[in-house]
C-alpha cells in the first residue's frame, strides 16, 4: 500500500530539537528544585501529509509528552515545532501565544486512551461532540445538532442516541464518540494517543478500521502513540521508536519489521507475544527495566539492558544519524549487527 | 486435554450469580473447564465474558451479592506430592470462611492479580507481606519465615533481597511488585497459581520476564497454572490447554495448538481473525467480530454468541442453548452448528 495518496507529499509537521524537561521539587515553604527528569529529550521528526507517523515505546519513554507538546497541552523547555499552513506558509507553534493557538488548536485534534476518563460523565453526547463546534465556530441550535448527528453518522453510531450521556455506551461506542468530538472541526492533524489499547479485541479491530477509513475520507494526517507493536503494524505508515525520551529508530514500518536496526526494536518485536503456538521462538528477554529518565545512564541510554553494547556505549551517547535512505537509527554498530525482525523470524521456522 | 490421573482440577456447569437491585447478573453461567497437574490452562475471553469470576469461585472470593449456585468445583488433593493418591474436594460445598478452605486458599490453590499494586498493602513492607503467608499456613518461627522470604524474592529474581525485604511498595517498579506478589502466591508451594492477567498493566519487555518467571517457577514447583488473560498472544506463548469463554459459558476448549489451527466454535475462528497477527501486511484490513458484547442483564437466548455469529440459523441457535460436545478427543465445542 505504498501508494496511498499524499505518502509523496510535503511535511506537515516537522519536530526539531524537542525538550520537554520537568522540574522535580523538595521541601514545603522553601522550595527547590533538585533536578529534572527529561522526558522527551532532543527529539527530531517530521509527519508527512496524509500519512499516519507511529510513536511507539514503553511507558516514560516520552511518547504521550512528545504528542502533547504537539498539542501545546505541555509548554516545551526547548526546540522547534514547525507546522505548515493549508496556504503553504510555516510556523513554529511553540511561539505561538494567547489567542492565535485558537487556529492551529482546530487544526491539530487530540483522541484520547482511556474513553471512560476522557468523556465528562455529566455531559450528553451532543454536548461532548458540540463542545469544540461551539467554541471554534459559534454553532448553536439545529445546525449544532445536525453536524453532531452528522459526526455521529461518521463514527458509526446511530444519531438518536445524541441526548444519552456516556455511561449508556460501551468502551468501543465511546471511543468512537471521543474520535467524533476530535473530529468535529475537520482537524488536519490528529494525534491518537493510545486510542485503542483500553479496549476489548474484538472492538479493537472496529476502531482501528474506522480511524483507517476516517483518514481516507477527510484527508487526515494521524501521529499514532502506542506501545503495542502489533497494533502500530497495522496503521502505521512510518514508525518511529523511542526509549527514555529520544529516539532510537525511525523508518518505514515495513523495513522496520523486516529487519530492525536496533537493539531495543529487535528486544521490543521478540518480546511481542505472537498469537501462534507454533510460532512460540526464543525471546530475547531483556534484563532489568527502563532507565529513569530523571537519571538516565551514562553514554547510550540502553546499553545496561543490551546484549551487544560494548565499551563505547557506556560513555559516547549515540547520535540519531540516517542509515539509509529514510532510515534512522541511535546506534554506534547499527551497521555491523544483523537483527531479527518479526517476518524474517517467521521464515526460519 | 487429557482427562486422566492428571486432572488436578474440574469445574463443571458452574454458575456464579451476582443478585443485584438492578436484577440477577448470570456472570458465569454454567462454565466447564479441567486444569490438568502441572500443566497452564489459558483462559481468554473479552470483558464480561466471566472469567475472573470463574477463578473467584474456585477460590471461594466471589465479592458479594454473588455467589456460586450451582455446579462443582472438583479440586483432587494430592496425598502424597505427586496426584498418584489423591482425595476429592468440592470446593463449591465448602463454606467460603470455613477452616478447611481458608488452609487450602492461599496455600494449595494461590493467586495473583492483575494490578501488582493494588494486591499489596501500601502500609507493610513486601517482606512482612510474604512472611505473613508462610506463618499462616506454615509451622515456623518469625526467624525462619523472614530467611524463607529473603530466598523467595532471589528466587522471583529480585537483586538484593536482604534489603529488598525492608521495602514498602511504593519503592518498588510495577514489574518488581508483581515479582513480589508472585513470590507471596508461590512461598507455600502451592498445586495450582491462578494467575489473573498478570502482565496487563505491565510494559512488553517487563511482561515478557514476568511470563518467563511464571513458567520457570511452575517448572520448579511442577504446579498447575490457570492464566486468564484477554491476549491470545500470551496464551500462544505459554498455555498447554485453552479455554475461550463468551458472556459466562466455556464455548470451545482444547489443547492450545488445536484453539489456534484448527477452531471449531464461530466465536473462537472470528477472535482469531480480529486479531492483529505477525505476519500480516503494513496496513492490511482487520476483520472486527460484528455488534459488541451485550450487556448481563440483557443475555440474548439460546447460544449467547447468536447474534454476532456468521453461521447463526434461525429458530437453532436463538432456541435453545447448546451443550458441550466432545468433537475429538479433549476438544470440546458448544455449537449447535459445528456438533450437529
Amino acid at each position: 500500500m505504498t501508494e496511498r495518496k499524499g505518502t509523496e507529499n510535503g511535511k506537515l509537521l516537522q519536530v526539531q530539537g524537542l525538550r520537554m524537561h520537568f522540574p522535580i521539587h523538595k521541601g514545603g515553604l522553601l522550595r527547590r528544585m533538585v533536578g529534572r527528569v527529561k522526558a522527551v529529550d532532543g527529539v527530531n521528526f517530521y509527519v508527512r501529509h496524509g500519512e499516519t507517523l507511529g510513536l511507539v515505546g514503553e511507558s516514560g519513554c516520552g511518547k504521550t509528552t512528545t504528542g502533547r507538546c504537539i498539542l501545546r497541552i505541555y509548554e516545551p523547555t526547548d526546540g522547534q515545532i514547525l507546522y505548515r499552513e493549508v496556504q503553504g506558509s510555516t510556523v513554529d507553534l511553540t511561539q505561538v501565544e494567547g489567542g492565535a493557538l485558537d487556529r492551529y488548536r482546530k487544526e491539530i485534534r487530540m483522541i484520547f486512551q482511556d474513553p471512560y476518563s476522557s468523556l465528562n460523565p455529566r455531559m450528553t453526547v451532543l454536548d461532548i461532540i458540540g463542545e469544540p463546534l461551539r467554541n471554534f465556530e459559534g454553532a448553536s441550535g439545529g445546525e449544532l445538532e445536525d453536524r453532531v448527528a452528522e459526526m455521529l453518522r461518521r463514527v458509526g453510531l446511530r444519531p438518536e442516541y445524541i441526548r444519552r450521556y456516556p455511561h449508556a455506551f460501551s468502551g468501543g461506542e465511546r471511543q468512537r464518540i471521543g474520535i467524533a468530538r476530535a473530529l468535529a472541526l475537520s482537524p488536519r492533524l490528529v494525534v491518537a494517543d493510545e486510542p485503542v489499547s483500553a479496549l476489548d479485541v474484538s472492538v479493537r479491530a472496529q476502531v482501528l478500521n474506522l480511524l483507517v477509513d476516517l483518514q481516507d475520507e477527510l484527508d487526515l494526517t494521524y501521529i499514532f502513540v502506542a506501545h503495542d507493536l502489533s497494533v502500530v503494524r497495522y496503521i502505521c505508515d512510518r514508525v518511529t521508536v523511542m526509549y527514555v525520551g529520544k529516539i532510537v529508530e525511525l523508518a518505514e514500518t515495513e523495513a522496520l519489521y523486516r529487519e530492525p536496526l536496533h537493539p531495543y526494536t529487535e528486544a521490543l518485536m521478540s518480546a511481542l507475544p505472537k498469537p501462534d503456538p507454533r510460532l512460540r521462538s526464543e525471546r530475547i528477554i531483556l534484563e532489568g527495566e527502563v532507565a529513569d529518565p530523571a537519571n538516565p545512564p551514562s553514554g547510550c541510554y540502553f546499553h545496561p539492558r543490551c546484549h551487544y553494547a560494548q565499551d563505547k556505549c557506556t560513555h559516547i551517547e549515540p547520535e540519531l544519524r540516517e542509515v539509509q535512505p529514510g532510515r534512522y537509527v541511535a546506534c554506534h554498530f547499527a551497521e555491523e549487527l544483523s537483527l531479527r525482525g518479526v517476518t524474517r523470524s517467521r521464515r526460519d521456522n | 486435554m487429557v482427562v486422566g490421573d492428571d486432572l488436578l482440577l474440574e469445574v463443571k456447569d458452574l454458575k456464579t450469580q451476582f443478585f443485584t437491585n438492578q436484577g440477577v447478573v448470570k456472570a458465569v453461567d454454567g462454565a466447564s473447564l479441567r486444569i490438568r497437574r502441572g500443566k497452564t490452562l489459558g483462559v481468554v475471553g473479552e470483558s464480561g465474558c466471566g472469567k475472573s469470576v470463574t477463578a473467584r469461585s474456585i477460590l471461594g472470593i466471589v465479592e458479594r451479592p454473588g455467589r456460586v449456585v450451582e455446579g462443582e468445583i472438583l479440586y483432587r488433593r494430592s496425598l502424597d506430592g505427586n496426584g498418584a493418591t489423591y482425595e476429592e474436594l468440592d470446593l463449591a460445598q465448602l463454606k467460603p470462611q470455613g477452616r478447611e478452605f481458608r488452609a487450602i486458599r492461599g496455600s494449595e490453590i494461590s493467586m495473583i492479580f492483575q494490578e501488582p499494586m493494588s494486591s499489596l498493602s501500601p502500609h507493610y513492607t513486601i517482606g512482612n507481606q510474604i512472611a505473613e503467608n508462610l506463618l499462616l499456613h506454615q509451622e515456623m518461627t518469625p526467624e525462619e519465615a523472614r530467611e524463607q522470604t529473603i530466598e523467595l524474592l532471589r528466587q522471583v529474581g529480585i537483586a538484593r533481597p536482604q534489603l529488598r525485604v525492608d521495602a514498602y511498595p511504593f519503592q518498588l517498579s510495577g514489574g518488581m511488585c508483581q515479582r513480589a506478589v508472585i513470590a507471596m502466591a508461590i512461598a507455600c508451594r502451592p498445586s495450582l497459581l491462578i494467575a489473573d492477567e498478570p502482565t496487563t498493566a505491565l510494559d512488553v519487555t517487563t511482561q515478557a520476564q514476568i511470563l518467563d518467571l511464571i513458567q520457570s517457577m511452575q517448572q520448579e514447583l511442577g504446579m498447575a497454572v490457570m492464566l486468564i488473560t484477554h491476549d491470545l498472544g500470551v496464551v500462544a506463548e505459554v498455555a498447554d490447554d485453552v479455554a475461550v469463554m463468551y458472556l459466562g459459558r466455556v464455548a470451545e476448549s482444547a489443547d492450545v495448538d488445536t484453539i489456534f489451527h484448527d477452531p471449531r466454535h464461530p466465536y473462537t475462528r472470528a477472535l482469531l481473525r480480529s486479531i492483529p497477527r505477525a505476519e500480516g501486511a503494513i496496513r492490511e484490513r482487520l476483520n472486527p467480530i460484528r455488534g459488541m458484547v451485550p450487556d448481563p442483564f440483557n443475555r440474548p437466548s439460546g447460544c449467547v454468541f447468536h447474534p454476532r455469529c456468521d453461521a447463526m440459523e434461525q429458530g437453532i441457535c436463538d432456541g435453545q442453548a447448546p451443550r458441550m460436545v466432545e468433537v475429538a478427543p479433549d476438544h470440546w465445542v458448544s455449537c449447535w452448528q459445528t456438533t450437529e
